[in-house]
């Protein structure tokens, strides 16, 4: 008898923990869920979203429960699908996984247009007025096109071609303002031996042809390439766009390729530092990044805009920056963009600051390191600042992202795998899909 | 009768939680994956539109999904090979031949197959490294001038990870295949000597038939294992490039979840779980023979 009383007992023991986890129910406080990717800022010096979260319950009341993690996507994006938002969400677009772009193209967003004009908590100014012009103009904050903000930026950075300042002072040579004194400086490094270009992974590549498509014609070339308009390749700034990328490839150093992957991607960036290539795409991190890795002697980061077209062009410097959000199924909207007014406060800048975030506020120069304060001058020595990414459209069977037609087929250029002709094709035949399945307003 | 009736009672309350499991994380996401197959929908939004066979149409002809297959189907036969050649070859010569330090070899051997993947590429990162990886540094002192190869290049990439898999999995397969054979009687080898049969003719006439059912349980593992590993090996090594060009078939699959297309990515994993299954069924039904006893 003992024996059957137990049984039952184990079975139903067993059966019931098997829902027990399922069944908890949340506490109905008002507790806002926020949600950030534990990235290298965050690896500077431990604790900056912390700190934050725990700056703004002191400011607001709002108490807040912080998901902190570096592959953020796999933790909340299960979750998700499980019906269990985090309120607000600091993810870029441009990640492997495009859980953002995701969002943008489901039309899962809520929309932050009015965040513009709300108060910053403890302060007496409006977002709009402490937001730093030109961000919360392109399709980064209004993927749409439409005028509407659905997503608001973040730390930016300025991205351009870092090189190793020592070596060009050792030997003598000018940093190129045209892309034929590029291709001069190619000449003369070949030389010696040294490859004029490398990139740490195609991803990379980002910022370099956003840079590019304006250095080549403008705000107004960017905005048909990000468009895929018709015929735009075989325009004759779309024809110079890829000649340059084509010519680059082939004064890129041949190991880069095999070396461009999230495992030995440092080595490329390493080639930079040993003086075997000139310059690399990259962002104001690598400088931490690479903190530890041994350099040729009298080595010192330099960067550099993209150089102009033609002489007296205009050269452009893209700002990469990431972005905070709020999905569509937050049950705490209201507090989420609270949260994200704190976002500009002086009080969460100066801890981001610490950590080299720097926020996209006016002034902020007034509190930057002193690497960075030369980095984020690229500005004022005449480089314009391209912003802006590709056109959300319709994700569709077979088609792919830009980056798998723009950028990850240079590693196939360099090699010698495919041809400029090949490449041009394959990104006319992508686009003209694309467009097809454009979002529209 | 009373007795038999609550021993089914006790039989029941037994079966149910580990059932209940099975069903809820195996049957119901299995059959869920063959129903989305036929729908496009966003992994984060609730619509979904019913496609049919759209996406198998278009899956069978995406120039990116045919290369995976080509790389998963290369590895499944050369990671197959090179694996069953060289675990049956060491098992043979620990199990059989008395050579100093056989428990340390049978370690060595086993060692990289409880490291993580993320290990391993780690380890082969460095193997394959250009101007300092023991590879390039081997094949110089060999060839007595300065060899680069580019390992993880777009012409190289699969076989680089054909030869981690290789070294990966042998340790492993070397220790099943070990344990059956010293199951094997030695009296067997000892007439066998008599008789004339030198250590080949032994090996091939009396060991391999004699394990020959776990050589088909093991080939059956190599197909299943091969599939799952390359993904974790391309996911840490090399992130399927350059170029899409160590894309396989499970990476595929899941680069096309992070582009928003979850049903396209079923249909994926449907082609991919039918194709396993029917390689399995083949290899099994190839290698069938009556089972020999000792």
């Amino acid at each position: 008898m003992f024996k059957r009383i137990l049984s039952v007992i184990l079975s139903v023991l067993l059966i019931t923990t098997l829902f027990a986890s399922c069944g908890k129910k949340e506490e109905q406080k008002r507790i806002l869920k926020v949600a950030a990717l534990s990235s290298g800022y965050e690896e500077t010096k431990p604790g900056m979203w912390k700190e934050i979260c725990d700056a703004f319950t002191r400011k607001t009341g709002i108490e807040t429960q912080l998901t902190l993690e570096k592959n953020l996507e796999d933790v909340i994006g299960s979750s998700m699908q499980g019906g269990d938002y985090p309120d607000v969400v600091l993810l870029a677009t441009g990640r492997e996984a495009g859980l953002t772009e995701q969002f943008i193209q489901d039309k899962n967003l809520v929309e932050l247009t009015d965040v513009l004009n709300m108060q910053i908590p403890g302060e007496d100014v409006k977002v709009s007025e402490k937001l730093a012009g030109g961000f919360t103009e392109s399709v980064a904050t209004n993927p749409y096109g439409d005028g509407k903000t659905y997503l608001m930026p973040m730390f930016y950075s300025p991205c351009g071609l870092f090189y190793n300042q020592g070596l060009f002072k050792q030997k003598g040579w000018e940093v190129p303002k045209t892309w034929d004194q590029m291709w001069e400086l190619g000449e003369k490094a070949k030389k010696e031996g040294i490859a004029l270009f490398t990139y740490p992974t195609t991803g990379y590549f980002d910022s370099f042809c956003f840079a590019l498509m304006y250095a080549v014609g403008g705000p107004e070339f960017f905005d048909k390439a990000t468009n895929y308009e018709q015929g735009v390749w075989e325009t004759n700034d779309g024809k110079t766009f890829i000649d340059i990328m084509a010519k680059l490839a082939s004064y890129t150093n041949k190991k880069t390729p095999s070396q461009a992957n999230d495992q030995d991607f440092s080595k490329n960036q390493l080639m930079v530092m040993q003086n075997e290539a000139l310059f690399m795409p990259n962002g104001t991190w690598v400088v931490g990044e690479m903190a530890d890795a041994v350099a040729a002697e009298g080595f010192e980061w330099g960067m550099t805009a993209l150089p102009a077209v033609k002489e007296g062009g205009d050269a452009y410097s893209y700002t990469w920056m990431e972005q905070i959000w709020i999905p569509k199924g937050a049950k705490n909207a209201a507090d989420a963009k609270t949260f994200i007014s704190y976002m500009y406060s002086d009080e969460a800048a100066k801890i981001f600051a610490e950590r080299n975030a720097v926020q996209p506020i006016k002034d902020i120069s007034k509190i930057l390191s002193e690497d960075n304060k030369l980095f984020y001058s690229i500005y004022d020595g005449g480089a314009k600042a391209a912003i802006g990414n590709f056109a959300a459209y319709k994700a569709t069977a077979g088609l792919g992202t830009p980056a798998d037609y723009f950028f990850a087929p240079i590693n196939s250029l360099v090699s010698g795998n495919i041809t400029k002709e090949q490449y041009v094709k394959d990104i006319i035949t992508a686009t003209d899909k694309m467009r097809e399945n454009l979002i529209k307003k | 009768m009373k007795k038999q009736k609550s021993l089914a009672r006790f039989i029941t309350f037994c079966i149910v939680p580990a059932t209940l499991l099975f069903f809820i994380f195996m049957v119901y996401p299995t059959i869920a994956v063959f129903r989305m197959a036929f729908f496009e929908r966003g992994a984060y939004s609730p619509t979904e539109t019913f496609v049919g066979v759209e996406n198998f149409k278009v899956l069978l002809s995406d120039p990116r999904f045919i290369r995976s297959a080509q790389n998963t189907i290369f590895l499944i036969v050369f990671v197959t090979i090179f694996t069953f050649v060289f675990a049956l070859f060491f098992a043979g010569v620990l199990t059989k031949e008395k050579i100093f330090g056989t428990n340390f070899f049978r370690i060595i051997f086993y060692i990289p197959n409880i490291l993580s993947v993320v290990v391993i590429s780690g380890v082969f990162s460095a193997i394959y490294d250009n101007k300092n990886g023991l590879f390039n540094s081997l094949l110089s002192v060999l060839s007595s001038r300065q060899v680069s190869v580019l390992w993880k290049s777009e012409e190289n990439v699969v076989l680089s990870i054909t030869i981690a898999m290789v070294w990966q999995a042998i340790g492993y397969y070397m220790v099943m295949y070990m344990a059956s054979m010293s199951s094997i009687p030695v009296s067997l080898y000892e007439s066998a000597g008599l008789d004339g049969a030198n250590r080949a003719v032994q090996f091939f006439k009396i060991t391999i038939p004699l394990i020959w059912t776990n050589i088909r349980t093991t080939l059956t593992f190599f197909i299943i294992s091969t599939i799952n590993m390359a993904f974790l090996f391309v996911k840490a090594m090399t992130a399927g490039g350059p170029n899409g060009a160590s894309e396989v078939v499970l990476s595929f699959m899941y680069s096309q979840k992070d582009a928003g297309l979850y049903g396209y990515s079923m249909a994926a994993g449907v082609v991919i779980f039918l194709f396993s299954f029917a390689l399995s069924a083949l290899v099994n039904r190839i290698t069938k023979r009556d089972a020999l006893q000792f």
